[in-house]
């Protein structure tokens, strides 16, 4: 990882934490609104398909840990409560590492999801993997608090390979930057 | 035993079937040259509509088709690449169609160009390109207003996002670029005036910029807020009457914003009037939700199931609204779930609604009757450009 990537990184964490409690208060409301999304979406066919799937028949992955419980191949698996895109669980990576020989984006979008296990509220980190074309596997469009280009940080049709050597889109991953709030 | 007759009956069968035929038709069919190809109309009928095809499954071959949604047949008339991201913007005088695209040397990896690509609308044959420099093109899923044409057509206007924002102006008479206009917190181009643009901005307002006779920004003029983007933000895509942009919200308020003037003008707007059956309401739902016809009328994706969330999630109704007398005028109910559409610029206005498997449903815009479907002219139809 370059300066300039843990740079951004220490930024994004920093300004994730400073959002402020009423804004994640709204963002984990549309979380738990989420949870029982039927994603009938524009993007492709595969999603008109999907019912919560993300398109496609994968096994399932977990992770094993009871504490992050869900299928990281389906749109409802908690993490995934504002992302956009092709799942790098289904693409050779994880929900939270990229595919090999990818790059990881290290600009992107943010949301607050409910981990229904520990029900604590955690940011989490959309960062897309790029320099190889579209996964296809796996694709999945969740859109609480999502708004138009005109509010970019909180827009999902962004191609968000910016700052990678290659804008080419892969996937998309869900990494925990840390947890949003005290639990009261 | 019983094979081998059944097999030597139906031989004779094609051989008696071929010597009528042949009875039938003393003359073969002429030979045929070889390297013919199609060529389209140098100014296409207004019933026919530019499908921009993301190709989400591969990106950097996105296409657009050029489909005559009020044929009986031969729909598609062709296509042409619009690779990663891009965006097709046909001139309405030039024969030229632009494309907006970006390129790498090695398909995903090498160096990036971007470039706008000229289309012979005649020949679809690729006429000439201009280079945009910077590699700093917006890529985002695909909306009209990151390309689009100011100066009597004389110009393109690019949005570049990094996630810096700029607008690069670019002369399609000289194939060169006049200049690069930073747009801090603002968003698109709206052609604006005789020569300009308006950008949506991220605090509500929107900033007009005019340009001066060699692209340079004059002073820009800011609005004030009207976009209600935590509560209520508009749709980025207007449908255009005249120099009138209607932009509807995701919870069903239409703004008129008037672009003739060197600064846009906010024209104030009103609530699509609530109509029955929605649970929990009807909100426009989709990615190009709203379009206009010649009269003015506007047609409107709506999706019953509207909530927090399901502004993308495409409609089951096309509502057409009388803006001047503020009335909904027409439920059309689609056949099918529909991404985005767009009505024709033609006397007896078609609208289209496409969907999710890539076809296309025709409507007689003015009763709301089914028409045709075209099928499968696109993986991913998200948006649709009619023919002017």
């Amino acid at each position: 990882m370059s300066g300039l990537d843990k740079f951004s990184e220490k930024m994004t964490r920093r300004v994730a934490r400073a959002t402020s409690r009423r804004s994640l208060l709204t963002l984990i409301g549309g979380a738990l609104t989420g949870a029982a999304v039927i994603p009938v979406l524009p993007v492709s066919r595969a999603q008109a398909q999907g019912h919560g799937h993300g398109g496609d028949p994968v096994a399932p992955q977990t992770t094993g840990n009871p504490q992050d419980p869900g299928d990281q191949t389906q749109c409802d698996y908690w993490r995934y409560c504002a992302i956009d895109g092709f799942l790098c669980s289904c693409c050779g990576g994880t929900a939270s590492s990229c595919p090999p020989g990818t790059e990881m984006s290290p600009i992107t979008w943010i949301g607050t999801c409910l981990n229904p296990a520990d029900n604590r509220s955690y940011i989490v980190s959309y960062n897309d993997c790029c320099g190889k074309s579209s996964c296809g596997r796996c694709l999945c469009n969740r859109n609480e608090r999502d708004r138009p280009m005109v509010r970019p940080q909180a827009n999902n049709d962004i191609n968000w390979c910016l700052g990678t050597s290659s804008a080419i889109y892969n996937c998309s991953t869900a990494v925990i930057l840390g947890v949003a709030l005290e639990q009261q | 035993m019983a094979r081998v007759y059944r097999m030597a009956t139906f031989a004779m069968l094609l051989l008696s079937a071929g010597a009528a035929g042949a009875a039938d038709f003393p003359q073969p069919l002429p030979e045929e040259p070889v390297s013919t190809v199609t060529e389209l109309p140098e100014r296409y009928p207004d019933s026919w509509v530019f499908v921009h095809d993301l190709h989400f499954n591969s990106l950097p071959d996105g296409r657009a088709a050029i489909v005559d949604v009020g044929a009986e047949n031969n729909n598609l008339r062709g296509q042409i690449p619009v690779a990663q991201f891009g965006n097709i913007l046909p001139s309405t005088t030039r024969g030229e169609i632009y494309v907006g695209e970006t390129f790498y040397s090695r398909l995903t990896r090498g160096e990036r160009t971007d470039v706008i690509t000229i289309w012979d609308t005649k020949t679809l044959a690729p006429k000439d390109e201009i280079v945009l420099p910077g590699g700093k093109r917006g890529l985002f899923v695909t909306l009209r207003n990151s390309l689009q044409l100011t100066n009597d057509e004389k110009w393109a206007l690019v949005f570049n996002f990094t996630p810096g924002s700029s607008v690069t102006v670019v002369d399609l008479d000289g194939r060169k670029i006049l200049s690069d206009i930073d747009l801090p917190g603002c968003s698109l181009v709206y052609p604006t005036g005789p020569r300009g643009f308006t950008s949506l901005c991220a605090d509500g307002t929107m900033t007009s910029i005019a340009l001066d006779a060699t692209g340079k920004a004059g002073p820009a003029v800011t609005s004030e807020a009207f976009n209600t983007i935590d509560d209520d933000p508009l749709f980025m895509t207007p449908a255009m009457v005249g120099r009138t942009g209607w932009f509807v919200s995701f919870k069903g308020n239409l703004r008129a914003i008037d672009f003739a003037g060197a600064a846009a003008r906010d024209l104030g707007g009103f609530a699509i009037p609530k109509q029955a059956g929605g649970e929990p309401e009807w909100r426009p739902g989709g990615w190009q939700v709203i379009s206009a016809d010649r009269a003015g009328l506007l047609y409107i994706l709506m999706n019953p199931k509207g909530i927090e969330g399901s502004h993308k999630d495409g409609g089951t109704e096309a509502w057409v609204v009388d803006p001047k007398a503020k009335t909904v005028v027409r439920r059309i109910a689609l056949k099918n779930h529909s991404v985005s559409i767009e009505a024709t610029q033609q006397e007896k206005p078609l609208l289209v609604a496409s969907r999710s498997d890539g076809s296309l449903d025709v409507y007689d815009a003015a009763s709301g009757a089914f028409v045709r479907t075209v099928a499968s002219v696109a993986h991913d139809p998200m948006t649709m450009t009619a023919a002017r």
